[in-house]
């Protein structure tokens, strides 16, 4: 007796059906192509489309603007800013090395890198006319409700009144509004502000005049010193430190390994539990060890994290690129970080499916999953902390703590400006491969006992017992 | 001929509960077995060594002359509880199973189509397992052990659940199995299915066996002890004169009118006739055949007040 129509085969093809069915489940899926798929598209064809957007709808300012101005200083200061400079820094002071950096992208590169930021430095059509008066209902001048009636009916952009006393430094309180401005309800933010800034910078300006310092030493005093940091490291080495857009990219190493490891993980969770409150578990311990089954179902979600990640990751690389800002990450860093992605998978994941296993449903799951969470969230306290002290003593205890281990060692090799010290991460890689096969071997073991088990929950001291049964 | 199953002593504990005891069995290839027992008894333990789910504490287990890990491939098994994938189509989930099971994807999709029909769910390879009934569920799981031809078939309680015209269709894929020369061995509390289908039986009772026979054997050693009588009076007087008259060691009245009597040592069939048509006028005397129940009964502890006396009875 033979069964002719069966094929001889190894451990791993088993597995590997295993592991394209718990694939298909998740990632063939109208929902994981929607999350993975196109919304990184989505934010990466939107950060390139809003600009141009942006640009294409930049509404002209066009119409009257009256100002009572009884000061006679700033209707026609604010004026003659508005002609000459436009809305240029609308949208604040600009760092100088962001200046900088935009100035130089725009002069090198084309396409979308200087499409996009020469948008950011839009300016809208101007077109104004100035109906400038000293007092409201003198000299034919028109009465402040009667302007503000031209107002409502759209004959006016803008109507402004000027403190009396707002020119003179020394007569203004000091919480005394310089000037009121009037606009129509469909006045356009962005106009509001131009008009606010032309009539505070000529107001400022005024002021400093009145007590006698000259433009030219005003705008040096305005100049804001810059510092520069240094750390020093005990070895003697000395790295100027990191500025404010590089504090970004750790964090963003560290949730985006977050993000896809915890996604697969909860997705093995819930399949798993699924398998064992649906009974499938037992069909498919006929079919395949349990060994096969746990390594199938966690290589099969590597899979799908990884779909993400290179979708996520490679959405955010592309972004970078294109701001011109992809020096940021060097390729060590990218190295560093697959190594412990697979460190961080394997461990969240082994964690997620033994306490699958152990537990008959979701609801079961709360408990022994609130332990798993907790060692989850604290990577995610501890950021801001080790981001200012990537080499400090918290940083390099948190760093050989396992399971967060992986997600603190990426904020460190990141963030740090003076690097973290090799023999840092050769120990942790090292450690923590060693405690992922630690994991592994206990997930199994509990896998394999707890799959077969109904009833009560067990305790997180039972889980161990579960471990070392026969 | 070979052995499909061997197990030498196997025992398993779980915690302070003996699960299985020093179980042992030769179950030749082709043979088509019965595996009886209260609940909790240990049939579903031992089911699962079989199938090397879990392993024995202590003993020696052979299936289809090696391992049972390395011969998972040509076993087929029905888990007590059954278990689909809910959102998965029922082709898909017969596909992933055969594929596990080691089937060549040539020609998957045709047998899947081919047992399907067989079964009697035609055209439903494209729903998915939760839009199907209970029954139809059922014998989809069943294909699912039977679509890789399996050398051996494990069914644990194969009739659970199913009304009378699948019941019989799962007959029919049973003994069509044995026909093909796979060994059978189910689990089952429908004593009269066990004694209809099997030509050999193991009882086992809070994880000891305590019975294995071929039916042939288990009529020889049980049957003959006693007969039915449908008196024409009272059937308790007539229980009463049959005391009197010596050959019934025991005699009760039952419900329906009828006399059940134990015969005492030493009468053999002729004599009980005799003596029983001496003892007051009946409508019908019969030998009374011990029933798999009956049995099943005895040897797990059970009262005799709880056998059906007319069940099995042959005329006489």
């Amino acid at each position: 007796m033979s069964n002719a129509k069966t094929v001889r085969r190894s451990w791993w093809s088993r597995t590997g059906t295993i592991s394209w069915r718990e694939f298909k489940h998740t990632a063939l899926t109208k929902a994981f192509f929607f999350g993975a798929v196109v919304v990184p598209m989505l934010f990466l064809g939107v950060g390139f489309l809003v600009p141009f957007m942006v640009d294409k709808n930049a509404p002209p300012i066009k119409g009257t603007v009256a100002v009572i101005d009884p000061t006679g200083k700033i209707a026609a200061a604010a004026q003659h800013i508005i002609d000459t400079e436009g809305d240029t820094g609308l949208f604040g002071d600009m760092p100088a090395e962001a200046q900088e950096t935009i100035d130089t992208a725009v002069a090198t590169q084309g396409g979308g890198a200087s499409a996009m930021l020469a948008a950011a430095d839009t300016r809208s059509e101007i077109d104004l006319t100035w109906e400038i008066y000293a007092q409201e209902g003198v000299d034919g001048a028109p009465s402040i409700d009667a302007l503000k009636d031209e107002l409502k009916s759209g004959n006016l952009v803008a109507l402004i009144l000027v403190n009396p006393n707002g020119a003179d430094a020394k007569a203004t309180a000091p919480n005394e509004a310089g000037l009121s401005i009037f606009v129509p309800t469909s006045s356009s933010p962005k106009h509001q502000r131009l008009i606010g800034r032309a009539f505070e910078t000529a107001l400022q300006d005024a002021r400093v005049r009145s007590l006698g310092i000259t433009d030219a030493d005003f705008d040096r005093v305005r100049q804001r010193p810059q510092a520069e940091t240094f750390r020093i490291s005990p070895t003697g080495g000395e790295a100027e430190e990191i500025n404010g857009a590089r504090m970004l990219i750790p964090a963003g190493f560290m949730f985006l390994m977050w993000i896809c490891v915890f996604t697969s993980a909860n997705q093995l969770l819930t399949s798993t539990i699924e398998e064992k409150s649906n009974k499938v578990m037992e069909v498919l311990l006929a079919a395949a060890s349990p060994m096969q089954l746990l390594a199938g179902k966690i290589l099969g979600q590597a899979l799908v994290s990884v779909i993400m990640l290179v979708m996520y990751g490679g959405a955010a690389i592309a972004g970078l690129t294109a701001a011109s800002m992809n020096d940021l990450i060097t390729t060590s860093d990218l190295i560093l970080f697959a190594l412990y992605f697979i460190m961080a998978y394997f461990m969240i994941a082994t964690l997620m499916v033994a306490v699958g296993s152990a537990v008959s449903d979701l609801r079961e799951a709360q408990s022994l999953v609130g332990p798993v969470m907790i060692l989850l969230i604290i990577p995610i306290m501890l950021w801001l902390p080790i981001s200012e002290s990537p080499n400090g003593m918290l940083a390099t205890i948190a760093s050989f703590v396992p399971p967060g281990m992986p997600f603190i060692m990426i904020l460190r090799v990141t963030a740090a400006n003076e690097p973290v010290p090799m023999w840092q991460i050769i120990a942790s890689l090292v450690w923590g491969y060693g405690a992922m096969f630690g994991m592994l071997w206990l997930g199994a073991r509990i896998f394999r006992v707890g799959v077969l088990m109904q009833g009560k929950p067990p305790t997180p001291k039972e889980l161990l017992k579960w471990a070392f049964v026969r | 001929m070979s052995l499909a199953i061997q197990l030498e002593n196997i025992s398993k504990r779980f915690g302070s509960v003996q699960a299985v005891d020093e179980v042992s069995l030769e179950l030749p290839e082709g043979s088509l077995c019965g595996f009886l027992g209260p609940n909790g008894a240990g049939k579903s333990t031992t089911i699962r060594m079989l199938m090397s789910i879990i392993s024995p504490d202590s003993g020696v287990l052979r299936v289809l002359g090696g391992s049972a890990l390395d011969n998972k491939d040509r076993i087929g098994y029905l888990p007590e509880e059954r278990g689909l994938y809910r959102k998965m189509k029922v082709g898909e989930f017969l596909w992933y199973i055969a594929k596990l099971k080691g089937v060549h994807p040539t020609g998957l999709t045709q047998r899947i189509n081919d047992w399907l029909d067989r079964v009697q769910l035609p055209g439903v390879a494209k729903k998915r397992c939760e839009e199907l009934s209970k029954g139809m569920q059922q014998k989809v799981q069943l294909l699912s052990a039977l679509i890789h031809r399996p050398d051996l078939l494990i069914l644990d309680e194969p009739y659970s659940g199913l009304d009378p015209l699948n019941s019989r269709l799962i007959t029919e894929l049973i003994r069509d199995e044995q026909r093909r020369g796979a060994t059978i061995i189910f689990s089952t509390h429908q004593m009269h299915t066990a004694e209809a289908l099997c030509d050999r039986v193991l009882l086992i009772n809070k994880g000891k066996k305590v019975l294995d026979a071929n039916l042939s054997q288990l009529r020889a050693q049980h049957d003959g002890r006693g007969i039915v009588v449908e008196p024409a009076g009272d059937p308790q007087a007539y229980a009463d004169a049959a005391l009197a008259a010596g050959f019934a060691a025991r005699a009760e009245s039952t419900h329906k009118g009828l006399v059940e009597i134990e015969l005492r040592n030493g009468i053999g069939g002729n004599e009980a006739l005799n003596a029983a048509l001496a003892a007051g006028a009946c409508r019908a005397v019969s030998l009374r055949r011990l029933s798999l129940e009956d049995v099943f009964v005895q040897l797990v502890g059970g009262s005799r007040a709880d056998l059906h006396a007319d069940g099995g009875a042959a005329d006489v």
